[in-house]
């Protein structure tokens, strides 16, 4: 049954983007969705390069983002600081695995996964592999909706430094691996984004 | 019943299908992928609506009132998620607390209000004139809402805090937690696919050429 099965694009219909109208495409490339007023396009615009473009920053962004320090604590004169992993070592140390390990999922794993499953994606994709496609597309949607979960220690440390910041005594500050995780969970990000899908399952017919 | 049709294109895998109407309740899933291609959630618009009008009532509560109080010997500090954000602004971190507020509060703020304005204008039939570029504007900005992953960072902070002072958990925090819910029950229960349509029955815009 699957076989049967065209792409819009073979029949020059567009599926819009942004709300999903599906349109029968003139011959000129450049056209708005009759409906949203997007740009109406088959595929994302040089979906592959942008997507590496993105990729390759995250994860050159994701070396200072573990080896820098996420958050300097000062307690009457004694400055410590700590790495994300320094962070769960310290949880783990105090006998508290449950949140060592949603710390390390969400920080260390997750956008590790990311950034392999999209490359993984990548690769394949560019390949025209015809393998494991529905897989595919399951791991670029799992990876769309579990991304975002990885700002969780930049919020953990903004939080403590803005309420501890009052307190004379203890002050806590954000170290230069705030900056390179955030950059590594939106350029992951953006690197899904730019990425089509749709790619996936081209060159089927 | 009708048996209408609609032509759809799979948002994943561009497959091109015909998709009978789908019973409140149901989903519509692709020929080929599998993927949802879109959703008839029951209680059409009211649902959203008033689990939208609920978020507002708590988003204004859960920023208003302070998230935690803590005692560092003696000394009493309490601050509202902003003003979290304030303070690392003030310590030379602007980007920083950009990052933290932007995902926390602006952008789940202007969520919460353009979907009040879209659902508000198609609920009540008031035609209003930017319903479109505001609903494409909503889509643009969803995955750059963040407030469950902040709940969960409240929660590590409070752990992490109990260690250097004596925490009090504020009326912010509960707010903040049950706008979460109430955040997360307005987006499960609002399908775009729906409000396009209905948009396009009131405003009767320019359909394309149906032959194909």
């Amino acid at each position: 049954m699957a076989s049967n099965v065209v792409s819009a694009m073979s029949r020059g219909i567009a599926g819009c983007h942004t709300c999903g109208l599906a349109v029968q495409m003139p011959d000129n490339t450049e056209v708005e969705c009759p409906r949203c007023g997007a740009e109406l396009h088959y595929r994302k615009h040089d979906s592959i390069n942008r997507a590496w473009a993105f990729l390759i920053a995250a994860f050159i962004m994701y070396i200072p983002a573990n080896t820098e320090p996420m958050m300097r604590t000062t307690s009457l004169g004694n400055t410590s600081a700590d790495t994300i992993m320094g962070g769960v070592i310290y949880f783990l140390s105090h006998g508290d695995w449950p949140l060592a390990l949603v710390i390390f999922a969400a920080s260390v794993m997750l956008p590790l996964l990311k950034m392999i499953a999209i490359a993984y994606i990548l690769i394949l994709t560019q390949r025209a592999s015809s393998e494991r496609r529905i897989e595919r597309t399951n791991l670029y949607k799992i990876a769309e909706i579990l991304g975002k979960w990885s700002m969780l220690d930049i919020f953990v440390v903004g939080l403590m430094a803005g309420l501890v910041q009052l307190g004379a005594l203890t002050t806590i500050a954000p170290g230069p691996a705030c900056i390179a995780f955030a950059g590594v969970v939106i350029l992951t990000m953006f690197a899904e984004m730019a990425f089509d899908p749709k790619l996936i399952w081209d060159k089927m017919e | 019943m009708d048996q209408k049709q609609i032509r759809f294109v799979c948002h994943e895998c561009d497959a091109l299908q015909m998709v009978p109407a789908v019973e409140p309740g149901h989903d519509a899933n692709c020929i080929r992928c599998k993927s949802r291609l879109f959703r008839n959630p029951r209680g059409g618009i009211d649902k959203p609506l008033a689990f939208l009008i609920a978020s507002m009532f708590m988003f204004v509560i859960a920023n208003v009132m302070p998230i935690m109080t803590l005692t560092i010997v003696g000394v009493k500090l309490r601050t509202t998620i902003t003003g979290a954000a304030y303070i690392f602004y003030q310590q030379g971190s602007p980007e920083l607390a950009a990052i933290v507020w932007l995902p926390s509060v602006f952008i789940p703020g202007v969520i919460i209000l353009s979907l009040f304005y879209v659902l508000f204008s198609i609920r009540f039939q008031m035609n209003w004139r930017y319903t479109k570029p505001i609903l494409v504007l909503t889509g643009r900005l969803l995955p750059w809402g963040m407030m469950d992953v902040f709940m969960l960072g409240i929660l590590v902070s409070i752990v992490k805090l109990v260690g250097l002072a004596d925490v009090v958990i504020g009326t912010g925090f509960y707010a903040f937690a049950f706008l979460v819910v109430l955040y997360a029950s307005t987006i499960a229960s609002l399908e775009t696919h729906t409000l396009w349509e209905c948009l396009t029955e009131q405003q009767g815009s320019p359909m394309e050429p149906t032959n194909g």
